[in-house]
């Protein structure tokens, strides 16, 4: 059970929403109610957390548990797959994590969570926002929960940043909706203004009025949402903090330390656009749906990602970030233990009920490896997880109250967390 | 509503259920039915189904012709297609736009003044031109429409769009996109402008939907290595391939897709989710993916893959081939259970659904997200223009010549939140990504290599809802800054002429026309002056003014 020192209180907070959601209600134009919010202060009062992130590395495709972090040698279901130690004694994981396994004092392992989704997109969806896939797509992304719960709503930069294609912010709409890089290192596209500042805030003011008329004719959301983005967007290319997209200026070494892949390179990018303040980061490798040639495959894709969140761990720490930047890494489900006989090499399909997730930082003691399984790898034998323990848990990490309510476009309350509780050997 | 709902299907069912029976429905069978023999056939079902069912359908393997070429494919299913009874029902059956309009106004039972107001001349025009071409009226055509006095001109409007070749591409783009948005195969082995191509034949040439589909379905493409330099070693160079190529001819892959686009449901949540569907099971599924499997098919065990279990081929609604039949046989079997057992309602509904939300804003249901009659909004509606759909041959002008010459198609958009009063008002609508690029061509002239990256930036998923749709920061910064596209208005024919016009009243008239496809309004008009007034240079006003509608919410938005 956990103690109630963990809980913070966050009156005000769910207070601010309330307050938030009526007022726009009743405004005209977003660009409108943001007028306002600042200048009453709002924000002010909100507990802030400060300097609190998190990076989410999303193994797309659904990544080998019996590769990963619960390898089972000398077992028909093991396959291939050798273990090797790492800094923490007792704890082993698969031969393709060398550089991880170096940097395990830092980091815990989950080797039991049970999910219930076993299909990509509702595994995606299960794992990204902590809720099932039913009917309605428009639970938000955490990236955009936490975006909204710890971003600084006036930040010039996006709250919520993902190298590479993920869900949306849902029905929290468009402030806090991911940023996508498409290319990691490089300055986004278009920001830098086709005119001079004053004449672009005389553009804006007549957009503003042009757009008013249309959300008077009938279209209020989409006017809302339109200027939203464009007042977004025109902080984004004034901000002094746009650099931090940008690898221009960083060194031979650190691109090396890293991995110069695409990867490697959105591992460092996530670095710096949290050290510059943006609270949720995420960066996406795909490539993990090995329902084939798995042993060939796996080679080529853990390389990739264990030097660029090894480098990622040992640079946060080293920056004094870690303390503060809780490190996720994980895919939608897990892989069967058994091994198939598909041509031309077998592989393995998909599992939902037990999978490995790594977490990092922000209070998550290092060294430890949570949950078992059996040796065949097919049960769990001490310590089940619960994705809704997971999404407890992360939030725990970044105070961010998971009993909170949501409020979904039609009025109704949603916890950030539907059930679950805190993994408490994650902290103790 | 529910069980108005059902009996309303009963009574369809029971009018057209003569046709392709279940379980037995092999076209020998239609053939003969159609050649006189099918008063007896109903009787005779019960009783002597399950005897007759082995014989009869190795004697139909027996029969069969050749099914290799896609001609042999599309010969045999019209044969079955022929016999369908609901094609002699056709001259029949008529069913107005205001027929439509008085069933859904007696289902919404929505005070009057809940409902929109119609729209105006100028409103249609646009409206029906980004819905037929894809594209905003010329400033001409709107004024010419605008002034006409003609009769009927609304519809005879829809009836000149429909026939003309942008309708066709607009639509091909439409449904390429929807296949390809969740393409799995990799790129080199598909071809999404090839099937664009056909289907813009194909729409050109008014072919009904259950041709198209059938046609699609029923691809077997098989792997030449000679034709390889030509980049068409999958014949992805030949458009309704693209079908089962886009879904790298995987089995579970085409089967859960086909029943996504073309019943409108998600099949992979009967394995997991308690719905009306929970009849149809994983076994199910795993036996509409036999359909499409090269060989023998084989389910793997949820638990342990290596152990698999042989599964044949079945179709969702428990129809059975005749054992034995080769591959190219077996796609053109699914494919006449698909869509000419008139039982299979859900087809012609998963189109109709489509059809109306994007012309409407809101489907009955959300596009591919399993469609059963509890989770449709006024199913007795829905069924209703579905039922005749198929009555009249699948013609896709007759369908959205229904909907746009309906009251509920040229009503004022309203942002919508309550389900119950969906069609009382249009949603507006977020252009999608080739309507963004056709307008701003529209004002800036050819694009060029920007079409590209303007594409992508506003990419979204056809199949979402429309009141999902959402925006992005993105965008917002490719309509604010991107150089070459403000180069570019800067050199526009549009500019030119709006700098070179003496009357800044005439210059407001056509700076509205030529962008958004109407007049200024009074307010409008009075903002735009006084900017004229007030800038130093002309040429910077305009261009101010320009940018201004171009960044428009409206710009980028159906209303």
């Amino acid at each position: 059970m956990l103690n109630t020192s963990l809980v913070l209180p966050m009156s005000l907070s769910q207070r601010g929403e309330m307050t938030r959601r009526s007022l726009l209600q009743r405004s005209a134009a977003g660009l409108l109610a943001s007028g306002v919010w600042s200048r009453i202060g709002l924000h002010a009062d909100e507990v802030k957390r400060e300097g609190k992130a998190c990076i989410l590395v999303w193994l797309a495709g659904a990544p080998s548990q019996m590769e990963m972090w619960d390898p089972k040698p000398g077992t028909g279901n093991g396959g291939e797959t050798k273990a090797i130690s790492t800094a923490v004694s007792g704890i082993q994981i698969a031969e393709y994590w060398p550089k991880i396994a170096k940097q395990m004092k830092e980091i815990a392992l989950i080797r039991s969570v049970s999910g219930k989704e076993a299909a990509h997109e509702r595994g995606s969806y299960h794992l990204q926002t902590g809720r099932r896939l039913t009917g309605s797509k428009d639970f938000p992304h955490f990236g955009a929960v936490v975006a909204s719960r710890i971003g600084d709503r006036k930040s010039d930069m996006p709250n919520f940043v993902s190298v590479g294609e993920t869900l949306g912010s849902g029905f929290l709409g468009v402030n806090h909706a991911p940023f996508i890089v498409d290319r990691p290192g490089e300055l986004p596209e278009n920001v830098a203004s086709a005119t001079s500042p004053p004449r672009l805030k005389r553009r804006l003011e007549l957009l503003r009025e042009q757009d008013e008329d249309l959300s008077e004719a009938g279209a209020k959301a989409i006017v809302e949402e339109h200027s939203k983005l464009y007042e977004r967007a025109n902080k984004l290319m004034t901000s002094p903090r746009l650099k931090s997209f940008e690898l221009a200026g960083e060194s031979e070494p650190t691109f090396e330390a890293y991995g110069k892949s695409a990867f490697g390179k959105g591992c460092l990018v996530a670095r710096r656009l949290v050290e510059s303040g943006v609270p949720f980061v995420e960066v996406v490798r795909g490539g993990w749906d090995m329902h084939n040639n798995i042993y060939d495959r796996i080679k080529t894709n853990a390389a990739d990602v264990d030097q660029g969140l090894s480098q990622l761990l040992a640079d946060l720490k080293q920056r004094g970030l870690l303390q503060k930047t809780l490190v996720i890494c994980m895919g939608e489900f897990g892989r069967t233990p058994k091994i198939n006989s598909r041509d031309p090499k077998p592989g393995r399909d998909h599992w939902a009920k037990n999978f490995n997730v790594l977490m990092a930082g922000c209070g998550v003691k290092g060294g430890r490896a949570i949950g078992k399984t059996n040796d065949t790898g097919q049960e769990i034998t001490d310590r089940s997880v619960a994705v809704e323990d997971l999404f407890q848990s992360f939030c725990h990490c970044l105070e961010i109250d998971a009993t909170e309510n949501l409020y979904s476009p039609a009025g109704r309350p949603m916890k950030i967390v539907d059930g679950g509780e805190p993994i408490k050997e994650l902290f103790a | 509503m529910l069980h108005r709902a059902h009996r309303f299907r009963f009574v369809i069912l029971s009018v057209v259920s003569l046709g392709i029976v279940m379980g037995t429905a092999w076209p020998h069978q239609a053939q003969a039915q159609s050649q006189g023999k099918k008063s007896d056939k109903k009787s005779d079902k019960k009783s002597e189904k399950k005897k007759d069912n082995k014989a009869a359908a190795q004697q139909a393997s027996l029969k069969l012709p050749p099914l290799k070429t896609p001609e042999d494919k599309l010969k045999f299913l019209e044969v079955i297609r022929d016999s369908m009874p609901t094609r002699k029902l056709t001259s029949t059956v008529s069913y107005t736009p205001s027929d439509l309009d008085k069933a859904l106004t007696f289902e919404l039972k929505l005070p009057a003044d809940k409902y929109a107001k119609p729209i105006s001349d100028e409103r249609f025009v646009r409206r029906a031109y980004l819905d037929l071409t894809g594209t905003p009226p010329s400033a001409k055509v709107v004024t010419e429409f605008v002034q006409s006095s003609e009769t009927r001109k609304r519809a005879k409007l829809v009836d000149e769009l429909l026939d003309t070749d942008d309708y066709a591409r607009r639509w091909a783009r439409y449904w390429r996109n929807v296949i390809f948005f969740n393409s799995t195969a990799p790129r080199n082995k598909v071809n999404p402008q090839a099937l664009e191509d056909w289907f813009a034949k194909e729409f050109k040439n008014n072919v009904p939907w259950d041709r198209m589909v059938s046609e699609m379905v029923s691809q077997t493409p098989k792997f030449n290595k000679a034709k390889k330099d030509d980049n068409n070693e999958w014949g992805q160079k030949y458009g309704p391939n693209n079908f089962v190529l886009a879904y790298d001819n995987d089995p579970t892959d085409i089967a859960s897709h086909t029943a996504r686009i073309f019943m409108g449901i998600n099949i992979q949540c009967a394995e997991c989710h308690d719905h009306p569907f929970d009849k149809w099971k994983r076994e199910q599924f795993h036996e509409l993916a036999a359909f499409f499997a090269p060989n023998k098919y084989y389910m793997p065990d949820k638990d342990d893959p290596s152990q698999k279990s042989e599964m044949h081929a079945q179709f969702l609604l428990g129809e059975k081939p005749p054992p034995g039949l080769k591959p190219d046989a077996l796609r053109v079997a699914v494919a006449a259970y698909l869509i000419y057992n008139t039982d299979n309602y859900w087809f012609a509904r998963a189109y109709v659904n489509r059809i109306w939300n994007e012309l409407i804003g809101d489907g009955f249901y959300s596009v591919d997200s399993l469609g059963p009659d509890k989770e449709s909004l006024h199913p007795i509606v829905l069924n209703r223009l579905a039922s005749l759909f198929r009555y009249k041959n699948f013609d896709h002008k007759w369908l959205f010549r229904t909907i746009m010459n309906s009251e509920t198609y040229q009503r004022e958009i309203r942002t919508i939140d309550e389900r119950d009063e969906f069609f009382s008002a249009v949603r507006p609508m977020r252009l999608n990504a080739d309507e963004v690029a056709e307008s701003i061509e529209h004002v800036a002239g050819d694009l060029g290599r920007l079409t590209r990256g303007v594409q992508k930036t506003f990419k979204q998923d056809p199949s979402k809802p429309q009141a999902d749709q959402r925006g992005s920061m993105q965008q917002a910064l490719l309509l604010m800054n991107n150089a070459p596209l403000q180069k570019q208005l800067k050199q526009s024919e549009l500019r030119k002429k709006l700098v070179a016009t003496k009357s800044n009243e005439q210059l407001m008239k056509d700076l509205y026309l030529g962008a958004l496809a109407r007049s200024p309004t009074e307010k409008e008009m009075t903002r735009g002056l006084s900017h004229l007034k007030k800038s130093g240079s002309r040429e910077d006003a305009v261009d101010d003014l320009l940018w201004v509608l171009t960044n428009s919410a409206e710009f980028i938005t159906k209303r």
